[in-house]
């Protein structure tokens, strides 16, 4: 019974676990290819493994070991490794270029024995300075290949050390916050700080720009630019720091990503490190999914920053609407969660629940959805816009208070006094006016007279004119009292209208006379027209006399 | 020189409205208010009343003329604010949301410091990172009134969950208090004049230079928000003194009280306001409400501003505030006297008058003879000091106006203003002498320093509005109106001219907006700290040079690293790099400063003396020679020169750094001292190999900014080393090493130099023994 597997494949239990008694079940490593790819800063080991069971009874699983030196820095078994291709020298000029050493085994190191194997070499440049000989190892360009091993025992560990030059940007993410805020209104912000950091070789001595703008292998193993890869949908990109937008960076849309080329303020040397902030929204419609009540946000955990990434530190901070309940994630591989949140924010009263996870040693295999479902009430999106209505309702009732009542502790007489004064005069204007209203309406009412001789009609207008121009006059005079009472002088202006308005009232009932006459045939037509006119002189007169002195009112 | 011939004729114009127009206006100060404020009632209301007379009572609101008017006004006012904040925008909008220039940075850092650390942490706040080693007591030395506001806008904002970052509040700062600037304005000149003129100032204050220049976005500087200041307590104070009113009074000392947390610029009003009152008792127009608002206006102002601790004592200390209790104690006495010419008969008062007069002279007698000895002197000597200390003669802003800045910062008001001037003298009333004092002085600084020009532009809108108003009144008045009293027709005004004049105003004013954009757009909007170039198709390069080196000494250095540059670039180094500083843009110990500029301009094995005693880690330079960037540090380099020589001048001397023609000259002529000082080194360290591209024919090592080849190109440094330089070069960064493990020894054995300088120095004196001596010291050599 033999079983090919890529190790990918296969589940994993802890080098803490082993004993003995496993080899006993009697499986073997029938033949072994390895490779180990050390082009990039990153080692990843593959093993093509052909397993043979030579036991009596079925396996369920086996068990894939890892070196105790290299558990700590095992990112995902695929293998990859962070962190174990060590700078040396330690330190370069700027003119040097950057060799590693890796340390690894020559044999796959399994709690099974191995009948053949062979290791493959991968490395990321011709030049050699060292590699550890076992077995005569055959080296091609650069390609090292070691083997085949025959019958290596379980647990053999034989120290494979190669020192080589390696130019790739040993770049590391230190830490990096992923902040994704859900909003209902259709948008989900990212947001992402990153702690960048150049681990390789430390950079001695001076930085001189001169050589680095002039010689182009001057700082090779610098970090100058990379690209960080976004959803298609992204946009609003944002890239800046504590001082500011970084206005060296460049963005191009493409049909299924959106590619930043982020390029830090300065170039990144060894030991050097840098600080930024990108960000960017997207539409929730292609990351929200809602059935009634029940949301499911399907978003990347982590996300692509540059190509081989190494992440030592990530917090992610999924904020959620004002008011999810039930709040349930699905994570793609083991994370460590934290308390939940609270998180304030535009028009929030009881806070946002944000979740928070951490987790340490991630590299590119870890960009893989997470799931958090949770429950919101569809009634709480209108809690928002009513929060602004109120405050605005509140607002303009608060001024239409204030504007309606007084205020004031003390009073002021001279300016109530005015303002009373005011008041009146503005009645006693429209009383005046629709006083003169009535005249007018009288002519009318004569005018028709003349026309359909009907003495009744007159004589009813005569009587309304008579006893509306009472009533008027009577409130004026009120008024003129009331003013008299107040001390101002205005009440003489009336009192000066109010003699003048007697005299026009005395003016249209001669005109009503004179109407009746004509009619009657007690005058001529040609007298009485002329009378008319010196009567409606005298009127004109009279009204804007009285007109002028309103207008002093 | 095209609009000074309009002047003519318009001032011509304007005089004769004014005798024509404003006879009826001048009888009383109050008629003279409420008459301006229904000016355009009067107006209107005839053709209203004839039309709907019935109607107007009946139903209010917009009917109402008055309704119509207070619509326009606020409208006015409230697009004059729109104005005056979206167009201090351009360089939000051009580059983005940042700190501009130099002291912001300080004042941003500051805030930043008051926000995460509260109030009373900010006020005992000792900045261990500026002026190392000495340090900086900030809670005590500024004027918090800023920190204070933005950080108040933002703690409120945050309170209500509208989570703005602090570095916008202080953005936007400026922008939004040039609004409340526009209204306090509206709000000040409607007193003096009337609504009209009130709104026309309002307009001009929003977007004149003159003030944009100081508060576009990102200009976070206490000069932002204490022009606002300035306004409104102006405007209490006339309206107190209007009133008599204690209620408008304890307003006006709130309004001072934050005027002098703002701005030291406070000391203006409390020399202003003396002045006002002192002027009102020589005309003759003493009066209770005069009194009773100086007085309280002086008893609580001196309270209230004698709280903030940067200010504490001085307002009963220095001269600058004599003035002010000068004038209280004169109000108090002419009071007293006053009271008693009405309890005393004649004979009485005149003895007591003469024995107050002597005894007021004695006093007045003792104070001369007590300033003299304090304040006075110092007041010379600071005058002195502005003329002959370095320090304060090298910042630009503190140079004399020129003509063409005041045109250029207030266009066409300037040719109006002493119109408006004329118009407040002519009906001069309280507090139509108030403005004209206030213009008078504001020139008068103006004119001594380019950034009092700041001062001076309120006014300069507020006198200009009365002018445009005045004439737009006479001009454009309503027909009707004057038709009713022909006894008033103006003699020889036509229709035509009418609209003729209208017009010409009205182009002025739209040049005046023209003008206003474009200063604005292409003086006063530039962050400072980025800088744009464009290119020949129109795109545009940023050079992001500065926020380079500072983010990587941020980033990359060690957080207790101390950067030595000049002090131009202490705030920023503090606010972006957040590293220690040895000296920065507050100027306040000369000598530390002269240090720094001795160390610049000396050898390097001298300068590394002085940087290894001020424990300096890195050094920085602008150098601007690949870009063209004029305002590096070789430019400034003399000014260095200067100020170093006034603290030691047995080292440096400024001769030195000329060439015998007494030119200053970077090329092979330049003085040696010169081409081997520590700045000219790290400015060029490496720059003779370079070829700028600017024409092939340049050589190597051409300084683009002085047009020069450089005379040093073997530059080797012993004791520093390149750290860091940015993409074009702007910004350079040096290392200085550590001493090596043991100073390497000479190979002379015994040292006898000091001794053979001190016979040197005797030779020509003791002419006999100079063979002997020769001997002697050749046999020295030999051994």
């Amino acid at each position: 019974m033999t079983r090919q597997s890529p190790l990918l494949a296969t589940c994993l239990l802890l080098v803490a676990a082993l004993n003995l008694e496993v080899s006993a079940n009697g499986l073997v490593n029938e033949e072994v290819k390895r490779t180990v790819d050390l082009s990039t800063h990153l080692a990843k080991i593959t093993a093509e493994i052909v397993l043979s069971n030579q036991g009596h009874s079925a396996v369920q699983s086996f068990i894939l070991a890892v070196e105790e030196d290299l558990t700590p820095h095992l990112a995902y078994i695929g293998m990859t490794f962070s962190h174990v291709l060590r700078p040396f020298p330690t330190h370069v000029t700027q003119a040097e270029r950057q060799l590693v050493v890796f340390q690894g085994n020559h044999y796959l190191y399994s709690p099974y024995p191995t009948r053949s194997q062979t290791t493959r070499v991968r490395l990321a440049s011709k030049t050699v300075e060292s590699y550890t000989k076992l077995g005569n190892p055959s080296k091609n360009d650069e390609i090292i290949e070691y083997g085949p091993f025959r019958d290596v025992a379980p647990f053999s560990e034989d120290t494979m050390k190669i020192h080589y030059e390696n130019n790739t940007p040993f770049l590391t993410i230190s830490s990096i916050t992923r902040t994704i805020e859900v909003s209902h209104w259709g948008n989900i912000a990212v947001e992402e700080t990153i702690d960048l950091r150049h681990t390789g070789a430390v950079l001695k001595g001076p930085f001189s720009r001169y050589d680095y703008q002039r010689q182009s292998d001057s700082g090779i193993s610098s970090v100058k630019s990379f690209k960080t890869i976004l959803p298609a949908s992204a946009q609003d990109v944002y890239y800046r720091d504590e001082i500011g937008n970084i206005s060296t960076s460049h963005l191009q849309v493409l049909d299924d990503s959106v590619e930043v080329e982020v390029r830090p303020r300065f170039p990144l040397f060894g030991g050097w490190k840098t600080h930024y902030i990108i960000g960017y929204n997207l539409p929730s419609y292609e990351y929200l999914y809602t059935l009634g009540d029940q949301y499911a946000l399907k978003m990347r955990l982590v996300d692509h920053v540059y190509d081989d990434q190494v992440i030592d530190f990530l917090t992610v901070k999924i904020i959620l609407p004002e008011g999810a309940r039930n709040i349930h994630v699905d994570t793609p591989y083991k994370i460590d969660r934290m308390p939940n949140q609270l998180h304030y924010t535009y028009l929030d009263t009881f806070g946002r629940p944000v979740l928070v996870a951490t987790k340490n040693n991630l590299v590119e295999h870890h960009i893989q959805d997470v799931v958090v479902h949770y429950n919101f009430n569809k009634i709480l999106m209108l809690q928002e816009p009513l929060l602004v209505v109120g405050a605005f309702y509140i607002l303009f009732f608060t001024v239409i208070i204030y504007v309606r009542l007084d205020f004031a502790i003390t009073k002021d007489p001279a300016a109530e006094v005015r303002m009373k004064v005011a008041s009146i005069t503005e009645q006693v204007l429209t009383l005046v006016n629709k006083r003169l209203g009535l005249y007018r309406h009288m002519d009318e009412v004569v005018n028709r007279y003349k026309q359909s001789r009907d003495t009744g009609a007159l004589n009813s207008g005569r009587k309304t004119l008579e006893a509306d121009h009472r009533a008027l006059t009577n409130e004026i005079s009120s008024l003129q009292a009331r003013l008299k009472a107040e001390g101002s002088d205005l009440a003489d202006k009336v009192g000066e209208v109010q003699k003048l308005d007697g005299q026009v009232k005395e003016l249209v009932c001669r005109s009503c006379q004179e109407a009746e006459r004509l009619v009657a045939g007690k005058v001529k037509k040609e007298a009485y027209i002329e009378s008319e006119k010196t009567l409606t002189g005298k009127r004109q007169e009279l009204v804007s006399r009285i007109d002028s002195l309103l207008d002093a009112l | 020189m095209k609009s000074s011939p309009n002047k003519g004729v318009l001032l011509q114009y304007w005089l004769s409205g004014a005798l024509g127009g404003w006879g009826g206006t001048s009888d009383g100060k109050h008629k003279a208010s409420t008459n301006a404020g229904g000016s355009v009632h009067g107006n209107s209301r005839p053709g209203a009343a004839g039309g709907g007379g019935g109607k107007v009572g009946l139903s209010g609101g917009l009917t109402q003329p008055a309704g119509w008017q207070s619509l326009l006004s606020f409208s006015i006012l409230f697009l004059a604010c729109l104005a005056g904040f979206s167009s201090r925008l351009f360089a939000v909008i051009r580059f983005e949301s940042i700190i501009h220039e130099f002291d912001p940075w300080f004042n941003y850092r500051s805030t930043h410091h008051l926000t995460t650390n509260g109030f009373y942490e900010f006020l005992n706040w000792f900045d261990e990172r500026a002026w190392y080693p000495l340090g900086r007591i900030v809670g005590g030395t500024v004027y918090p009134g800023l920190m204070v506001t933005a950080g108040l806008i933002h703690y409120v904002l945050n309170l209500l969950h509208i989570t703005v970052h602090i570095r916008d509040v202080c953005v936007f700062l400026a922008p939004v208090f040039s609004g409340l600037t526009a209204i306090s304005t509206f709000l000040l000149t409607r007193e003096l004049w009337n609504q009209g003129a009130g709104l026309l100032a309002a307009c001009f204050i929003a977007i004149v230079p003159g003030y944009i220049s100081r508060s576009v976005a990102g200009s976070f500087d206490n000069e932002g928000i204490a022009i606002f200041a300035l306004q409104f307590t102006y405007y209490l104070w006339v309206k107190s003194v209007k009133t008599g009113s204690v209620f408008w009074t304890i307003g006006c000392c709130l309004s001072y009280f934050y005027m002098v947390s703002a701005w030291g610029g406070y000391v203006f009003i409390i020399n202003l306001i003396p002045l006002h009152v002192f002027v009102l008792l020589l005309m003759q127009r003493y009066s209770r409400r005069v009194y009773i608002a100086y007085s309280t206006f002086y008893i609580v102002g001196l309270v209230l501003s004698m709280q903030i601790p940067f200010v504490g004592f001085q307002p009963i200390r220095t001269s600058e505030h004599m003035a002010a209790a000068g004038v209280f104690a004169l109000l108090q006495a002419y009071a007293f006297l006053q009271y008693l010419k009405d309890r005393l008969t004649r004979q009485e008062f005149q003895t007591l008058f003469f024995l107050g007069v002597s005894l007021a002279a004695g006093m007045v007698f003792l104070t001369v003879i007590y300033l003299t000895y304090t304040g006075l002197y110092v007041r010379l000597l600071t005058c002195y000091a502005k003329i002959h200390i370095p320090i304060i003669a090298s910042v630009s802003e503190h140079q004399p106006t020129t003509w063409v800045s005041f045109f250029f910062d207030l266009h066409i008001l300037v040719c109006t203003f002493p119109a408006g001037l004329w118009f407040c003298i002519k009906n001069i009333n309280d507090e139509r002498v108030f403005v004209a004092l206030y213009a008078i002085s504001a020139v008068y600084f103006a004119g001594v320093m380019v950034r009092l020009m700041l001062t001076l532009t309120p006014v300069v809108c507020m006198l200009s509005a009365v002018a445009f108003s005045s004439v737009f009144e006479h001009y454009m008045g309503d027909d009707t109106k004057r038709e009713k009293p022909p006894e008033k027709a103006e003699e020889g005004l036509g229709p035509n001219i009418k609209s003729i004049v209208t017009m010409l105003m009205l182009m002025l004013l739209m040049m005046f907006a023209v003008h206003c954009t474009w200063v604005t757009s292409n003086a006063y909007s530039s962050p400072s700290v980025v800088l744009a170039s464009y290119n020949h198709d129109g795109t545009r390069n940023i050079l992001d040079d500065f926020r380079e080196a500072y983010y990587w000494l941020r980033q990359n250095t060690d957080e207790h690293a101390r950067v030595m540059s000049w002090w131009d670039y202490g705030y920023q180094i503090a606010g972006m790099a957040n590293r220690t500083t040895l000296v920065d843009n507050n100027t306040w110990n000369n000598s530390h400063i002269a240090l720094v500029g001795k160390a610049m301009s000396s050898n390097e094995s001298a300068a590394y003396q002085i940087m290894r005693s001020l424990d300096v880690d890195y050094v920085l330079i602008i150098f601007g020679g690949v870009i063209g960037y004029s305002g590096d540090d070789i430019n400034k380099f003399l000014w260095m020169v200067r100020i170093a020589e006034g603290e030691h001048p047995k080292d440096i001397r400024e001769s030195d750094y000329f060439t015998p023609q007494g030119e200053f000259r970077v090329d092979k002529a330049g003085s040696p001292t010169l081409l081997n000082c520590l700045m000219y080194k790290m400015s060029y360290y490496r720059f003779g190999e370079m070829q700028v591209r600017r024409g092939a024919l340049t050589p190597p090592g051409f300084d683009r900014t002085r047009n020069a080849e450089i005379g040093n190109k073997d530059i080797k440094f012993k004791h520093l080393e390149e750290a860091f330089t940015s993409e074009h070069w702007l910004v350079r960064i040096y290392k200085v090493k550590k001493l090596d493990n043991r100073e390497p020894l000479d190979h002379k054995l015994r040292s006898v130099v000091p001794k053979q300088k001190y016979t040197s120095k005797k030779v020509p004196l003791m002419l006999g023994g100079e063979f002997a001596l020769q001997v002697w010291r050749d046999s020295f050599r030999f051994s």
